[in-house]
């Protein structure tokens, strides 16, 4: 079959590849857009993804995964004796400054049980994960090494007043909206979180509910005074969450009932329930996914503009080969098939490069920055939609301009 | 029997207030199989009664029938299969597609015509061939010379073979040489095809290639006259 066009598409090689370049860039704006969203979505429920949890008991007060209150650690032991619960672990979470070098860097520290089986931080060896047996040693992610000016394994830093040694990497686990991860286990991270401050927990009990005030008072810096092993955790201990494991062949959603009705001021999520809820809300209730979808409009409306001027400069140059082709009898769908190709071409030859850039931007972000612009095999079809919807749409002009044609143009010298 | 025939053609044209009257009542009558020539000075009208006779324009009044078929009462969609089942064109510019080589513009006017097996290009080629350009089939139009342009337009126009050739001013960008080259091509193939063909110009040099000569003036036919081509 003669495609008209394509070979009108190539007839003028540099003007085509400057549609091109058009259309790639709008292809990357995109995908870098959309993949950053998703990627940056994905980002904060990385560490929920990678738990073997069933069910995550968190307060009823909980906003998302980073944004909820701690409760006392016996609410744990109390899951543990709830039926249908297999096995529950705690999880806590808490804010702490990395002092390293002299220089000061926010974090967040996750608290949990090495020698559990509920919560894994990212990809990492079990025996690191071993390792956070001993005090005041933590992971972090391999993202961060430079930021907390760690060389490897072994490296001293300081969190607030307490040391820490580094005793591993984790990956896969940072989230671009947080403050850089430390994971450690919950007696150290009880350390640090508390660490320059006194901390009393004062529970109450009344009408089936229990109220707390978890209340923090600064201490005087200790300087070089020796510092004692962290203290185990006791039943006034804040935690954040406990993951709870159903018995086998136990109802997922029955039991999360139960839980709820045994441990007061509590609420229940599935794995998935938790991340969707997290992930709503970075992406609704911030602005965040408003301004990364504007960013990815905005390429929709350049890519268009491109397609449409290069389709509408191309029928207006053929005219007098639209008029041939409309005296020779060519149909209305004949002539609009011809741009409607050209329009198709030009979506697969600026999509395939611009999938490439960006997988390959995306690649040079996630192992040197730790962004990670995700794309998935959904999320690239999804482009190649908007890029083929882009310039299809973008031919309307193209379309209207050959329907006026006069086919007697051809009769003019 | 009459392939083209027109009756009281009018036609007019607005220009603000002003109407211009082209065509002042043509009647016309073109056996089939002849070679017909339209001629007369600049203005006559001559290229408005073809895109009429061809069924491109609609005539202000008037019948036109191609083929024994009515054409003025076809809808824009009839017409346009019309022309593609049964007309073929010859341009004075001969508006060969220039992205496409000399075989795929014949390929191309194949498959608008509703040729799209296999056996396409061999067609095309056939036809290249008989134009005497079967070397030039991968060329494109910018590296074929005037002559050989309308060449391959004249192949493009007998693809599908048509009943009806309609060619206007086909030799007007050739010298004297090969515009006859070019009219005795056409005269040998559409003979050789049966073609009813009707050529609109006014270059004298061809009129020995025609059946007969029809004189158009002013938009009114000025006169008609026979004659015996030596190529017959």
């Amino acid at each position: 079959m003669v495609s008209l066009a394509r070979k009108n598409l190539l007839k003028d090689l540099p003007r085509f590849l400057v549609a091109q370049a058009g259309i790639m860039f709008a292809v990357s704006l995109v995908t870098i857009q959309t993949g950053i969203l998703k990627g940056f979505t994905r980002s904060t429920t990385l560490l929920i993804d990678s738990s073997a949890a069933d069910i995550w008991v968190a307060s009823e007060n909980i906003v998302n995964f980073e944004l909820t209150e701690p409760f006392p650690y016996v609410q744990v032991q109390r899951a543990q004796q709830i039926e249908g619960v297999a096995l529950a672990e705690a999880l806590t979470i808490g804010s702490g400054r990395w002092y390293s070098d002299g220089k000061l860097t926010t974090l967040r520290v996750f608290g949990f049980d090495p020698n559990g089986q509920l919560f894994r931080p990212g990809k990492v060896s079990d025996t690191a994960i071993k390792a956070l047996n001993a005090p005041y040693s933590a992971l972090i992610d391999r993202t961060n090494q430079r930021s907390f000016r760690i060389d490897g394994v072994g490296d001293m830093a300081r969190i607030r007043q307490l040391p820490v040694m580094v005793v591993g990497f984790a990956r896969d686990t940072q989230s671009l909206v947080s403050s850089k991860f430390v994971f450690t286990s919950l007696v150290n991270a009880n350390a640090y979180i508390s660490s320059g401050f006194s901390s009393g927990l004062t529970c109450q009990l009344g009408n089936g509910d229990i109220t707390c005030v978890n209340a923090y008072q600064r201490d005087e810096d200790t300087g070089n005074a020796e510092v004692v092993d962290p203290e185990s955790l006791n039943s006034d201990s804040p935690v954040t969450y406990i993951l709870v494991k159903a018995a086998p062949g136990e109802d997922v959603q029955l039991l999360k009932q139960r839980i709820e009705s045994s441990l007061s001021g509590t609420k229940t999520f599935t794995k998935n329930e938790l991340i969707n809820t997290t992930q709503s809300y970075w992406q609704n209730r911030t602005g965040i996914g408003f301004i990364l979808g504007l960013g990815a409009i905005v390429g929709v409306l350049v890519g268009m503009v491109v397609v449409a001027q290069i389709l509408y400069t191309s029928v207006s140059e053929n005219l007098r080969e639209f008029g041939t082709l409309k005296a020779m009898g060519a149909s209305d769908w004949d002539i609009y098939s011809v741009i409607l190709e050209q329009s198709l071409w030009m979506a697969v030859l600026g999509y395939l490069p611009g999938l490439l850039l960006c997988w390959s931007v995306g690649t040079w972000t996630a192992a040197t920055q730790g962004i990670v612009v995700l794309i998935t095999p959904i999320s690239a079809v999804g482009v190649f939609g908007i890029t083929v919807v882009m310039c299809v749409g973008s031919a309307v002009f193209a379309i209207q301009k050959v329907t006026r044609v006069d086919p007697g143009i051809v009769f003019k010298a | 029997m009459v392939a083209i025939a027109a009756q009281n053609i009018q036609m007019s044209f607005m220009s603000g207030t002003t109407e211009t009257k082209v065509l002042k009542g043509i009647d016309l009558a073109i056996p089939s199989g002849q070679i017909r020539l339209m001629m007369g000075p600049s203005g006559s009208g001559k290229t408005t009664l073809l895109s009429i006779l061809a069924g491109i324009l609609t005539p202000t009044a008037g019948q036109v029938q191609l083929l024994g078929q009515e054409i003025t009462t076809l809808s824009r969609k009839e017409l346009t299969g019309f022309r593609r089942d049964h007309i073929g064109f010859i341009f004075q510019s001969f508006n060969l597609f220039p992205a496409l080589t000399a075989l795929e513009n014949i390929e191309l006017a194949l498959q608008l015509k509703g040729y799209k097996g296999p056996g396409n290009k061999e067609q095309a080629f056939d036809l290249l061939k008989q134009v005497g350009l079967g070397d030039r089939a991968n060329n494109l139009p910018a590296d074929l010379s005037g002559g050989q342009k309308q060449r391959v337009a004249i192949a493009r126009a007998l693809a599908g073979e048509p009943e009806l050739i309609m060619a206007d001013e086909p030799t007007a960008a050739l010298d004297s040489a090969t515009g006859h080259d070019v009219i005795e091509l056409m005269q040998y193939l559409a003979k050789n095809k049966g073609c009813t063909v009707l050529i609109i110009t006014h270059d004298p040099r061809i009129t020995d290639a025609a059946d007969e000569i029809t004189y158009l003036e002013d938009g009114i036919l000025a006169k008609q006259s026979s004659l015996v081509s030596g190529f017959h």
